[in-house]
């Protein structure tokens, strides 16, 4: 009887194993890696219809996050301004109302920037950064009314010049911060502070904890915090999912 | 794979036990049942048929071959869609994106308006709730709660039709211009609902027009009472003040309203319900009312009924007759030999329980009763004194004073009175008025006529010019509640198909034609005409005004009336044969889904099961099981004993009966002969229907395309109905005609082959055990054994009736830990709970429709609700009952709603392979639709039957079109269909293949909690948040603030919701510390959060029937 399998076919399954394997581990590896919020969101960064720099409103400027998104202590979501809000600013004869960049803003408003008509007004269309799915009910309010700060989900905004995305805002990230809330809580007169930094608040307003000794760290400030506001996170399913 | 089945102990061999029942299936021990109760679905209904899995099968490959396909080629474009937030330029004053805004409105009704609070998104109206302000307020109904989808129905009326054909607008002013400006002879056919304004308007264009004459016309509201009591008088009843009620046929509880219905179940609770001291006292019997009923076929009010007498629809006035001669009012022509031995000595011991509280009853007589009953009514009232100041009965001036009826209107048409008739009537006169009439004839005898309606219907179709309506969540207006509370209507949208509102259309007429129509800076004409009107009444205060919106009412009454001096005279119709097998008396019923047809478009009433034979999607025949056989039908129907005869042998239960209620269940067909008119129906038994009655509820039968002979035939260039609409039911009103509204005697039933399927739910989600809805009695009960129980008792004893007689305590192997040992249940602040009292619930889907409309509850079809898919989180069971003294024909009948019991040890969540079914800290049983897989085992598990799966995406495939749900991707889509509009943004709109129910509404707790987390800001002003101290008690909601959906329409205040926590400051506490609470299926343990209250008969004990009342579950084992 002849052979049918030549010899070097011998290793050949053995080949093909760690072959299968590798390309099994490498596509697992890849997809564990790069398919998850915080490959897939974290840096997105679109183009804006107007060039809106936060860096210069909130930095250079020193506005306070609610002039714009008003009713973020008060509703579910941070709103983007309506375009009235520009306006009080960016006005005719206003600040900056003859730069090209803010023609947007008149064509929503529905006046032409150049000679002052009245035109169909074309609303804004803002580019959404941040995004929850649709079975997440995320609620602005009941996050900034118990001191958590905007920084803490949407990074240093201030210094941003085009919004990106900072934080992964998958399950998994929400849920590490509502099982240790102590990170991340802060005085509620800092929420919208996005120059705070917990040791120099620390320093300039000395906190005692039940043992008279001062307080130093972010951690355990949060923790005097959690507990004096009796903070306690949900970690079930009906606190975001309805 | 068939459930772990608890042995239930047999009932021992010498108790002839009461029988409780949920339908003549069940009744029989029918094998069919056995399936319902076994398992989550019968055989089959829970698993792909052929053509849905060979299609599902093929449909998978295809998808997969092209979507990877597709993914190959996409891969380039691989990143992420953009999305958009476009803000408001110019921002609205109010509106905060994401949170809803309440405003006050009114819906308007025949029987009186129901001030509302209608929820809004960015403008977009949502739910409908009672506006709670309102003194009067007794929650909602179901046709309230439905009138929401009615705003967003893609069927709606969208075009003026000139003689049936599209029109525009241009050409429909001209035509207005032309009619103002003549002096014709106008009439103006309004609905029974009363309007100050528009009664002012048409003051206005008598004096215009002198020729102009007003009528009211609804297809089911019967003038006769006012031809007793005067035209425009209406008797309003104050139940509070009612210690013993009789109504004979008046379903006052929901479809025949007299008044304000919440003090009358308040009275029901003995005290309990004293006002802001929900269950702070224990019931007492002599605070208690007392109703006696009179009627043919079951109301919702006769299953409330504590002696309810079952007669034929034409022997009624015999029976007050009866009632009347007892009391010493004297009825000429009447002998008692009228009535039967058991009847006399009926209204013998009623008439004097009347006389003992004298001037703290009263007597009511239903709306589409004969004038001879309503003058025996008006007659006995006024013998008991209970009308007038401080009595239970008062008789109110209502704005109809100046508008004659239907026979007015006829009559004027016909001698040439009218020249222009002008239809705002919601009735649907072509269709529904009676045969004799013959509407669409008349239309023809006046130069121009105009509908206006919501809907195109076949009066669109008949008169020169249909004008679409504005809904009136879209118009500005008011109306007069049931007392004549000024309630104002305040749109809350602009009109979404260019509707027109009524007072839109009245003033053109005072305004040389010009419709003025608001937009988003003017608003309409009736604003202008309201607030003339309110100016008149209150004066020109703006502040005054902005206050009368914002609460949505302004404080008013009717004028007392004089009440006549009546005397009874029931003449001939004392001599009304009692009908037989070939002369059967036929009642054309309003129904409870469609009432006279005008919500046939509306898919959330087509699909609430109709609250007494839990029929969706149709009309049939109802008949009483004797009737049934004796007529030849009935081994179609109640098979007592299923026999089957083999070779001259008898052998019992041997096949399986054809009609059972899954799939394939097929009702009968009858030929229903009046006079020389036929109808082909199907029929069904009804229990506690009077012998010899037949009962035809009407509008159904709009339009079909099947070819079935009982319906108007379908003409798609002239659409009389949308798609839901489409192919329901069998139309009644040609048998009516003028001379026989509501009854008819004589009727011939003949045996037809034919068959009909009918979607029954009554055996859909049949729960094990034994004594679920509990009952007991006020009077002394005669036990098996245990002697006799008096009401104290009885009361004490009612965590004990059934099988937590006998059981012992369940140990459950579930454990309330986590695995550290630490409760799961862990929350301080929060611990929800629900009580649902059945002395107060009369099952009239109210919860059910408002469920529907808070979340997102699709709607799934006839086809998919016959397999038992209707995807109701609340359902209404209802119970037949009859002790062995009692009577089988006319047994009790209970309601009790069933929804998720969120137990504390879910034998749900125990099987779920992916958590997606878990508890929260506070106690609720959570469902995260997103992790779902849809492997049903929860649903196999729940013993409540509480769990509903998507076995479609019954929101993307419109279930309506046939087979579509089973077309997969090539299917029908609805999405961007209107009616999703009227979603909830705060509820998740769930998909294909995942389960779902109840969630005691957790949008609605998470959001009153987080608005309670502001304290922390607020404690923070002005000081260091660092030195601020929140307890538990700072972050608790107030006391019994948060409502839920169904607790919130309820009429009866049945349902009580709240937080565990607040102990006895919440009603939900003081609920579960009544005797009368009792968890069901307490005994298998699994600790539900949802308990019930015992329902409370309180029998006369003189009565005949006293032993039978308020026994169905005493003696369950």
């Amino acid at each position: 009887m002849a052979n049918f399998f030549p010899r070097w076919s011998n290793f050949t399954p053995f080949k093909l194993a760690i072959c299968l394997g590798a390309l099994a581990f490498g596509v697992t590896f890849v997809v564990a890696v790069y398919v998850n919020p915080s490959s897939l969101r974290v840096g997105y960064q679109p183009t804006q219809p107007i060039p809106y720099s936060h860096e210069i409103h909130v930095n250079q400027l020193g506005m306070d996050c609610r002039y714009c998104h008003s009713f973020v202590e008060h509703g579910s979501h941070a709103n983007v301004p309506s375009a009235n809000v520009c306006w009080n600013c960016h006005g005719p004869n206003k600040v900056q109302s003859d730069n090209p960049k803010l023609s947007p803003l008149y064509a929503a408003m529905g006046i032409d920037q150049k000679t002052g008509a009245e035109i169909p007004a074309v609303p804004l269309e803002w580019v959404r950064v941040h995004k929850s799915p649709d079975y997440v009910y995320f609620n602005h309010s009941a996050h900034v009314n118990r001191g958590v700060s905007c920084q803490s989900c949407h990074g240093d905004v201030d210094e941003m010049k085009v919004v990106h995305h900072e934080e992964p805002l998958s399950m998994g990230w929400c849920l590490d911060c509502h099982r240790a809330p102590e990170e991340h809580l802060r005085p509620i007169e800092e929420v919208t502070n996005l120059d705070y930094d917990v040791e120099e608040y620390l320093k300039a307003n000395p906190i005692k904890d039940a043992e008279g000794n001062a307080i130093e760290t972010q951690t355990e400030f949060g923790k005097f915090l959690k507990a004096h506001w009796n903070v306690k996170p949900k970690e079930s399913c009906a606190a975001c999912h309805r | 794979m068939s459930k772990r089945v608890w042995n239930h102990p047999e009932v021992p061999a010498d108790e002839a036990g009461t029988q409780v029942w949920r339908s003549p299936a069940e009744l029989e021990g029918s094998p069919l049942f056995q399936d319902w109760l076994h398992r989550e679905f019968p055989e089959k209904n829970g698993e792909l048929t052929e053509e849905e899995r060979e299609l599902s099968r093929r449909n998978f490959v295809k998808l997969m071959g092209a979507s990877s396909a597709l993914a190959g080629l996409g891969l380039a474009s691989c990143r992420r869609p953009e999305s958009y937030i476009v803000p408001f330029t110019q921002a609205p004053e109010w509106v905060i994106p994401g949170k809803a805004l309440y405003y006050a409105t009114t819906m308007p009704r025949p029987g009186g308006a129901v001030p509302l609070v209608a929820t809004t998104f960015e403008g977009r109206p949502t739910k409908l709730e009672p506006n709670n302000e309102f003194g009067d307020a007794s929650g909602t109904d179901a046709f309230t709660q439905a009138s929401i989808l009615d705003l967003y129905d893609p069927y709606r009326s969208k075009d003026v039709l000139n003689n049936g054909k599209k029109s525009s607008r241009f050409e429909l002013d001209a035509a207005l211009k032309e009619l103002s400006s003549q002096a014709g002879k106008v009439g103006f056919v309004f609905g029974e609902d009363d309007s100050p304004t528009r009664n002012r308007l048409v003051g206005e264009l008598k004096k215009k027009f002198p020729g102009a004459k007003a009528y009211r016309y609804e297809a089911l509201e019967s003038h006769a009472s006012e031809e007793v009591l005067g035209q425009g008088v209406r008797m309003v009843v104050d139940f509070a003040k009612a210690d013993r009620i009789l109504s004979f046929d008046c379903d006052f509880t929901s479809l025949d309203q007299v008044g304000p219905v919440k003090p009358f179940f308040d009275r029901r609770q003995g005290g309990s319900h004293d006002k802001d001291k929900l269950y702070a006292h224990q019931i007492k019997a002599e605070k208690m009312n007392r109703l006696y009923q009179v009627e043919a076929a079951y109301s919702l009010t006769g299953g409330v009924a504590d002696h309810r007498l079952r007669t034929a629809p034409s022997q009624i006035v015999k029976i007050a007759a009866g009632v009347a001669a007892a009391l010493n009012v004297s009825v000429p022509g009447f002998s008692p030999e009228m009535l039967s031995a058991e009847e006399q000595k009926w209204v013998a011991e009623c008439a004097k329980d009347l006389q003992s509280k004298k001037g703290k009853s009263v007597v009511l007589a239903g709306n589409r009763q004969s004038k001879e009953l309503h003058e025996l009514v008006a007659a006995i009232n006024s013998a008991l004194g209970n009308i007038g100041p401080d009595k239970p009965a008062s008789l109110v001036q209502t704005g109809g004073k100046d508008s004659a009826g239907l026979t007015e209107l006829v009559a004027d048409i016909k001698a040439g009175a009218l020249d222009t008739l002008v239809l705002l009537t919601p009735s649907n006169p072509v269709y529904d008025s009676p045969a004799d009439v013959d509407f669409k004839a008349l239309l023809g005898k006046v130069k121009t006529s105009i509908h206006w309606g919501t809907r195109t219907n076949a009066t669109a179709y008949a008169t020169t010019w249909h004008v679409p309506a504005a809904h009136y969540l879209e118009s500005w207006g008011d109306a007069k509640t049931a007392k004549g509370t000024h309630a104002l209507i305040q749109p809350l949208i602009l009109p979404l198909y260019n509707g027109v509102g009524e007072l839109e259309l009245l003033n053109s007429f005072l305004n040389e034609g010009a419709l003025q129509l608001g937009d988003e800076q003017v608003p309409a004409a009736g604003y202008d005409e309201i607030r003339k009107t309110f100016e008149a009444a209150v004066g020109k205060d703006a502040a005054a005004w902005a206050q009368a919106l914002q609460v949505g009412f302004v404080d008013a009454s009717y004028d007392e009336a004089a009440a006549p001096a009546v005397s009874a005279n029931p003449g001939e119709s004392l001599q009304a044969a009692a009908p037989t097998k070939d002369a059967l008396d036929v009642i054309f019923a309003p129904d409870a889904s469609v009432w006279d047809g005008r919500f046939i478009d509306n898919s959330w009433m087509q699909e609430a099961p109709d609250p007494i034979s839990k029929l969706t999607w149709d009309n049939v025949a109802y008949i009483s099981p004797k009737t049934a056989k004796a007529l030849g039908i009935s081994s179609d129907l109640v098979k007592l004993e299923p026999v089957n005869n083999v070779a001259g042998i008898d052998t019992k239960n041997a096949p399986r009966p054809e009609i059972g209620e899954g799939e394939k269940a097929k009702a009968p067909q009858i030929d229903v002969q009046i006079g020389d008119k036929v109808l082909k129906i199907p029929v069904l038994v009804s229990f506690g229907l009077a012998e010899n009655t037949l009962v035809l509820p009407v509008g159904y039968g709009q339009a079909a395309d099947d070819g079935r002979s009982g319906a108007i035939k379908f003409d798609s260039s002239q659409p009389t109905v949308g798609l839901v609409g489409l192919n329901t039911g069998f139309n009644v009103y040609p048998l009516r005609e003028m001379a026989a509204l509501w009854t008819v005697s004589g009727a011939k039933v003949s045996n037809n082959s034919g068959r009909y399927p009918v979607a029954l739910t009554q055996e859909h989600h049949a729960m094990y055990g034994r004594a679920l809805a509990l009952e007991i009695s006020t009077d002394t009960v005669e036990t098996k054994g245990h002697g006799s129980k008096d009401f104290k008792t009885q009361l004490k004893k009612v965590k004990k009736q059934g099988m937590d007689s006998h059981m012992p305590k369940n140990h459950s192997i579930y454990k309330p830990n986590d695995t550290e040992g630490k409760p799961l249940i862990s929350d301080e602040i929060h611990q929800w709970a629900m009580a649902i009292d059945l002395n107060t619930c009369m099952g009239c889907n109210a919860c059910l429709v408002a469920c529907q409309s808070e979340n997102n509850i699709p709607v799934v079809g006839k086809e998919q609700v016959a397999k038992g898919r209707e995807m109701h989180w609340i359902r209404m069971d209802r119970y037949y009952a009859a002790t062995p003294e009692g009577d089988e024909d006319n047994p009790e009948m209970i309601p009790q709603p069933v929804a998720c019991q969120q137990c504390e040890l879910a034998p749900c969540e125990v099987v779920c392979p992916v958590n997606a079914t878990v508890h929260t800290e506070e106690g609720l049983n959570a469902m995260a639709y997103n992790r779902c897989i849809g492997t049903r085992y929860c649903a196999n598990n729940c013993p409540y039957k509480a769990r509903r799966f998507n076995f479609f995406d019954y929101n993307k495939r419109n279930p309506l079109i046939e087979k579509n749900l089973y077309k997969g991707p090539w299917g029908e889509k609805q999405e961007g269909d209107a009616r999703h509009l009227q979603r909830n943004p705060n509820v998740s709109v769930r998909m294909r293949g995942v389960m779902e129910k109840c969630t005691y509404c957790v949008q609605r707790l998470e959001n009153s909690k987080i608005k309670q987390k502001q304290i922390t800001r607020k404690k923070s002003l002005g000081v260091a948040s660092t030195g601020v101290e929140i307890s538990n008690e700072d972050l608790r909601i107030k006391v019994d603030s948060v409502k839920v959906a169904c607790q919130d329409a309820c009429p009866a205040g049945a349902i009580t919701f709240g937080n565990l926590l607040d102990e006895k400051k919440a009603a939900v506490v003081r609920a579960k510390d009544s005797q009368r609470n009792y968890d069901l299926l307490n005994y298998i343990g699994t600790l539900p959060r949802t308990s019930y209250l015992a329902r409370v008969k309180n029998p006369n004990p003189a009565m005949p029937d006293a032993k039978s009342v308020g026994q169905a579950t005493i003696n369950i084992h």
